[in-house]
């Protein structure tokens, strides 16, 4: 995938401007709104592609804390979807708790395969 | 002609202990010393007070040693590995009841890696969670299973617990799966083991100057004082006692092991290791039984080692007896107490005595000839800074006679035995069968 597991993504260039953060957030809000995840009680993280080597190793590597909470949250949002329902209103997922606890170890492992692939590739001159 | 021969050795072996370590320097707060006999290769050890003794939770100093050289805030332990493999280097690690140390052997002129990778690894481990758990904790595991299916290991562990309860007593080895340490645990005990006060940096065929240069460019920075310091040993007190256990389950096959030992509250001292020289079974010539009293005695299959492990405060004295039976180590067992019985009653020759001095002292000298003996005996003098030389060690050994030694050697006896038991506990002996 362009970008490395977790896509392309504008959001560094975005943030680093000022004039561009403030145009860009209240749009991002709302996309992240209406695109409906929260409604089944979802955050972010928990619909990264997951049916890759690196991101099953960043998954291995969640606290059990964090990895119980996906899984209750995975299946909660199941249920929901079976019963063609949202989760009442009181279990939507509040902005400021839909936080990215995955992608700082996605990122880390892949950093590492680059690395790996880096050293597996290099070609050793004397000096 | 033979006197001649032996004052020009004496001559070199004393112009070679003023060599070993004479200077000790500080350099960024360290305390740095280096011998440089002209090797091809280098060696670098940083020793840190930081056994199993001092550990605030139990395990934490042997998970700490096999954290070693993991993510650093420099360099990844994989780009640590590939790096080292293209200089040509050996990384490793050790640990003993009282010390940690990281050691680095390489060729010259590729110190300024080197020195850099351990002053990083001593400095700036990231110690994460996950790396805890994918690698450091396995590794744990497997070198204690490793190290406990060995009856001889796992007896030295019980006579251990059993002799100094606490501190000393620590295990060198944790259960396996013991999973209740975390990340921050190591780290706070890495903090306090890596204090500056607690290291030494000690360098073999590397110049002096070159390593305090470079210690001070790649340790300059470490913070001077941390919070936390590591406990204070507390005096070392010796108890004594029995135990009996089953083989582990993943010794198969293994023998049947018996320890008896002493132990004593003070520093190791020359009659014990004449004492252990006078026992010691091993042979001075290839294909011959040696010249021991326990030798000629034990059984046809038995085998009895003597152990002497000399602690900062404390010694730990014994032998340790294997044989294919349970019959065959009660048999074994006997003959051993007997031949320690015999050197405390005073039934020892003059000749003997001499030969088991000259053998004592020969011991403790050639052991500071290697790189791992000469940091183990003066890495821990070097840390509490003050470094006494050779000679003296040597000169010791002609100050026992036969008085002394055998006062010793009954003092010792007259202590509470440690007695531990490995293998088929139904059928080894009970102290009192083989005369304890």
């Amino acid at each position: 995938m362009v970008g490395g597991p977790l896509g392309l993504s504008f959001a560094s260039y975005i943030r680093s401007s000022r004039s561009l953060y403030k145009w860009a957030k209240p749009l991002a809000n709302w996309y992240a709104n209406i695109s409906g995840y929260r409604k089944m009680g979802f955050v972010y993280d928990d619909l990264l592609l997951e049916e890759r080597p690196d991101v099953q190793k960043a998954l291995s590597r969640l606290t059990p804390r964090e990895s119980y909470d996906r899984i209750y949250r995975i299946r909660r949002g199941s249920q929901a979807s079976i019963v063609h329902h949202d989760l009442p209103k009181e279990q939507w997922t509040k902005p400021e708790d839909d936080v990215r606890y995955l992608t700082p170890y996605v990122s880390e492992v892949h950093k590492e395969d680059l690395e790996r692939s880096k050293w597996d590739t290099m070609q050793v001159k004397r000096k | 002609m033979l006197s001649t021969a032996r004052v020009a050795s004496r001559r070199i072996s004393s112009s070679n202990a003023k060599k070993s370590f004479a200077t000790v320097v500080e350099a960024a707060g360290y305390k740095v010393s280096a011998v440089d006999n002209g090797e091809p290769t280098s060696s670098v050890t940083i020793l840190a007070k930081a056994g199993p003794r001092y550990e605030s939770k139990t395990g934490v100093a042997q998970v700490l040693k096999n954290f070693a050289f993991k993510n650093t805030s420099q360099r990844s332990a994989l780009g640590l590995v590939r790096e080292t493999e293209l200089y040509g280097g050996v990384l490793s690690t050790s640990l003993t009841r009282e010390h940690i140390a990281y050691t680095a052997d390489f060729l010259r002129g590729d110190e300024s890696f080197f020195v850099d990778a351990l002053a990083s690894s001593l400095t700036s481990t990231r110690f994460t969670r996950y790396e805890l758990e994918e690698s450091v904790i396995p590794a744990v595991a497997s070198e204690s299973t490793h190290a406990i299916s060995d009856p001889a290991n796992q007896a030295l562990e019980i006579a251990h617990a059993l002799a100094f309860r606490s501190g000393l007593g620590s295990p060198l080895f944790i259960p396996v799966q013991k999973s209740d340490l975390t990340a921050e645990d190591v780290k706070s005990y890495a903090e306090s083991a890596f204090a500056k006060d607690n290291v030494a940096i000690l360098g073999t065929g590397i110049d002096q100057a070159t390593l305090q240069k470079l210690v001070e460019k790649y340790l300059g920075s470490a913070p001077a004082t941390t919070g936390n310091k590591i406990a204070a040993p507390t005096k070392t007190t010796y108890f004594g006692g029995e135990s009996r256990v089953q083989h582990s389950e993943h010794s198969h096959g293994a023998l049947q092991t018996l320890f008896i030992g002493y132990g004593l509250a003070s520093a190791v001292t020359p009659e014990l290791a004449i004492l252990a020289s006078h026992l010691s079974t091993v042979p001075s010539v290839k294909w011959s039984k040696g010249v021991s009293p326990l030798a000629a005695t034990l059984p046809e299959g038995a085998s009895a080692s003597v152990v002497l492990l000399p602690y900062s405060d404390a010694a730990l004295f014994g032998l340790l007896i294997q044989a294919p039976t349970a019959e065959k180590a009660k048999e074994a067992g006997k003959v051993a107490y007997q031949a320690l019985k015999d050197a405390a009653a005073g039934n020892v020759k003059k000749e003997e005595l001499a030969a088991a001095s000259a053998k004592a002292k020969f011991l403790a000298t050639a052991a500071t000839e290697s790189r791992e003996g000469l940091v183990s005996a003066y890495g821990p003098q070097l840390i509490s800074g003050a470094a006494s030389s050779l000679l003296s060690v040597a000169d010791s050994f002609s100050k026992v006679d036969a008085s002394s030694f055998t006062k010793a050697t009954s003092t010792l006896l007259k202590s509470k035995p440690t007695f531990v038991a490995v293998g088929d506990t139904h059928h080894l002996p009970y102290p009192d069968e083989i005369g304890l």
